[in-house]
């Protein structure tokens, strides 16, 4: 499913990527030739150590950075290449972000913090609303809907933070180290919903080293990534 | 971007963040409290001089002798009628009369209300007042701030005033002079110019100056070199250098006022230095995560606007309404003393309210456009970077 992928399935198309830092007046490769093509539905995990680029990788593919040299396309179009307005469009109905920190506005509710995405969206609050119960439901985290989100447990932010990411029905979905700050019994949860996203259809890129995404229960690529390069 | 939700976005942000937005109209309050507050007195006090002085004679003379005032001779004022170009000769009698009761004096002015008036003001007053009705027994006309101190001190129709002579005079107050001269008129007392002359003990014959108009600008400072040449001890002094001799008082009065400008101005400017920082430390993460989550720089920098701009235009109205309760509702007690303090105007001065715009409009473009741009900047700073790297 990788290379060899029909052109017109792709969701999302990474070209001969790179991307350097300049540390203490050093070049710092920490992507290098990374092609990779990931069809409408799959799933992929990227794996490897702390510092291996995955999360480099994944903020490349959600527009959050800008390669050195290469491109990444979604869905045909060349995300850090598009002005902001349409770039920003891309990022706010194609692709929703699950952080590692879970990023919540802690000063919001839960409800609220669902809510961001669809601000700019052209919406009406109604149909906000709508949209924001169903994410709330699909994440199991409408009975803290009104709960403010600094008064949350790890698995509850984590749930928050997946369900901002679903309120936009978007294709794709980054998970940037979901499990990091959760326990054992939350990690599991999470793969649940990941199987449940799964079953709808839609694109989901996972970052992490941890291991329980070994054996996903459903059908999933392991990429492993090594010093900035898939191996 | 929808307006309801960009709208409910807004004051969601508002109101969870008050505490924040609390603090900085608090401090944003007070500096427009100071700012305005100077601007009303300044053009209060402005106003108050330029209307006063419209109705001044345009010349005063009197008799200066061994460097101090002696009282002027009233034929004095028959030469002066004789010179071309000159009209509403007044003589007039006024002198400080000292109230025991609370340390002050009040201004007699005597006046012949039987004369055309060289002071607009009073020739005015006489044009309204029933001088048969005035002239029937002792009265006067007195100043607001003269009422209020009479009034506090039981002396509500009538003032006993102790002559020179040890005798006792009681006057009746007839009218209260407006307050639109109240810069000059306030500690005045208006009476009949034989009366005045018994409280202050002048003789029959005897006034404090003379006051006239010359109605030819042109003729102003020839006027002046024939009236010296009248008598050797004969003072002449002209509308002209009294302006200029209350300008010079503001002027320097004007300077402490800059100087609290200037320290207003420097907090001012340390609050917005603080507000530029506050933007890249604890904002910069919300603003990266705005825009990881599709908010475009536009929709970043619209709802920071216009989260400034609430935030200026409930501490500008709030502001401004503090200080005009605070000087015009107050008479703005401790700033005014700066301004009023130490001169002849030793009664309370109650300012005009003057609603120039020019003064908002200032007020608002000198604090408004600073914050907005200490705020602003700094979010398209933020903004224009990479999403990954502000909200790092």
């Amino acid at each position: 499913m990788r290379s060899d992928a029909v052109n017109n399935e792709m969701m999302i198309q990474i070209e001969n990527l790179n991307r350097t830092f300049e540390h203490a007046g050093n070049e710092v490769k920490v992507l290098q030739e990374i092609n990779l093509n990931i069809v409408q539905g799959e799933c992929v995990v990227l794996k490897g150590v702390s510092g291996s680029g995955k999360t480099t990788l994944l903020s490349l593919m959600a527009g959050l950075d800008k390669p050195s040299s290469g491109k990444v396309l979604i869905e045909g179009e060349p995300i850090s290449k598009l002005p902001d307005a349409f770039a920003s469009e891309l990022r706010a109905k194609k692709i929703g972000m699950i952080f590692q920190h879970f990023n919540l506005l802690e000063h919001l509710s839960v409800s609220e913090n669902v809510t961001i995405p669809l601000i700019p969206s052209g919406l009406k609050m109604k149909e906000i609303h709508q949209k924001v119960n169903s994410a709330l439901k699909l994440a199991n985290i409408n009975h803290k809907k009104e709960s403010l989100a600094s008064r949350l447990s790890g698995g509850e932010k984590q749930r928050t933070a997946i369900a901002r990411a679903l309120v936009a029905n978007p294709d794709i979905i980054l998970c940037d180290e979901p499990t990091a700050n959760l326990d054992r019994d939350n990690s599991l949860l999470f793969i649940e919903i990941l199987k449940e996203l799964h079953a709808l259809g839609k694109t989901i890129v996972v970052a992490t080293h941890d291991p329980l995404f070994e054996n996903l229960s459903f059908e999933s690529t392991v990429i492993p990534m090594v010093d900035g390069k898939i191996v | 971007m929808n307006t309801n939700a960009f709208w409910h976005f807004l004051t969601l942000q508002l109101y969870k963040e008050r505490s924040k937005h609390l603090s900085v109209v608090g401090i944003s309050v007070m500096i427009l409290f100071l700012l305005s507050s100077v601007q009303f007195i300044s053009s209060s006090i402005r106003f108050s001089l330029e209307e006063t002085l419209k109705v001044q004679p345009d010349f005063v003379v009197s008799r200066v002798q061994g460097g101090g005032s002696v009282p002027t001779p009233i034929e004095w004022s028959d030469e002066l009628l004789d010179i071309y170009g000159v009209s509403k000769v007044t003589p007039r009698v006024y002198g400080r009369y000292y109230f025991a009761a609370k340390e002050k004096s009040f201004l007699i002015v005597g006046v012949d209300f039987m004369e055309e008036q060289s002071h607009e003001t009073l020739q005015k007053l006489i044009a309204t007042t029933d001088i048969k009705a005035f002239l029937e027994g002792k009265q006067m006309l007195v100043g607001q701030g003269v009422k209020a101190y009479l009034e506090a001190h039981f002396y509500k129709d009538a003032y006993n005033f102790l002559t020179p002579s040890g005798t006792f005079e009681k006057v009746k107050i007839f009218e209260i002079l407006p307050s639109n001269s109240n810069l000059i008129a306030n500690d005045m007392m208006v009476m009949p110019i034989d009366l005045a002359r018994r409280v202050l003990g002048y003789g029959e014959e005897e006034v404090s100056d003379i006051t006239f108009n010359v109605p030819n600008p042109d003729e102003w400072d020839m006027m002046t070199d024939k009236l010296s040449a009248l008598h050797f001890d004969l003072q002449v002094v002209n509308k002209n250098e009294v302006r200029k001799s209350y300008e010079n008082l503001y002027n320097y009065k004007g300077g402490l006022f800059l100087i609290l400008f200037i320290i207003v101005l420097g907090t001012f400017a340390l609050i917005l230095y603080q507000r530029y920082s506050m933007v890249y430390s604890t904002e910069r993460r919300h603003i990266g995560l705005l825009r990881a989550l599709g908010w475009s720089i536009n929709d970043v920098l619209k709802l920071k606007f216009m989260e400034t701009l609430m935030v200026v235009f409930a501490s500008f109205i709030l502001g401004i309404f503090i200080a005009y309760v605070y000087v015009f509702v107050l008479g703005a007690p401790i700033l005014s003393e700066i301004f009023l303090g130490g001169q002849n105007l030793q009664n309370t001065v109650s300012f005009v309210p003057v609603f120039d715009f020019s003064i908002f409009t200032s007020i608002f473009l000198i604090y408004a456009l600073p914050f907005i741009a200490a705020v602003l900047i700094p979010v398209w700073r933020v903004s224009v970077t990479d999403p990954k790297e502000a909200m790092l």
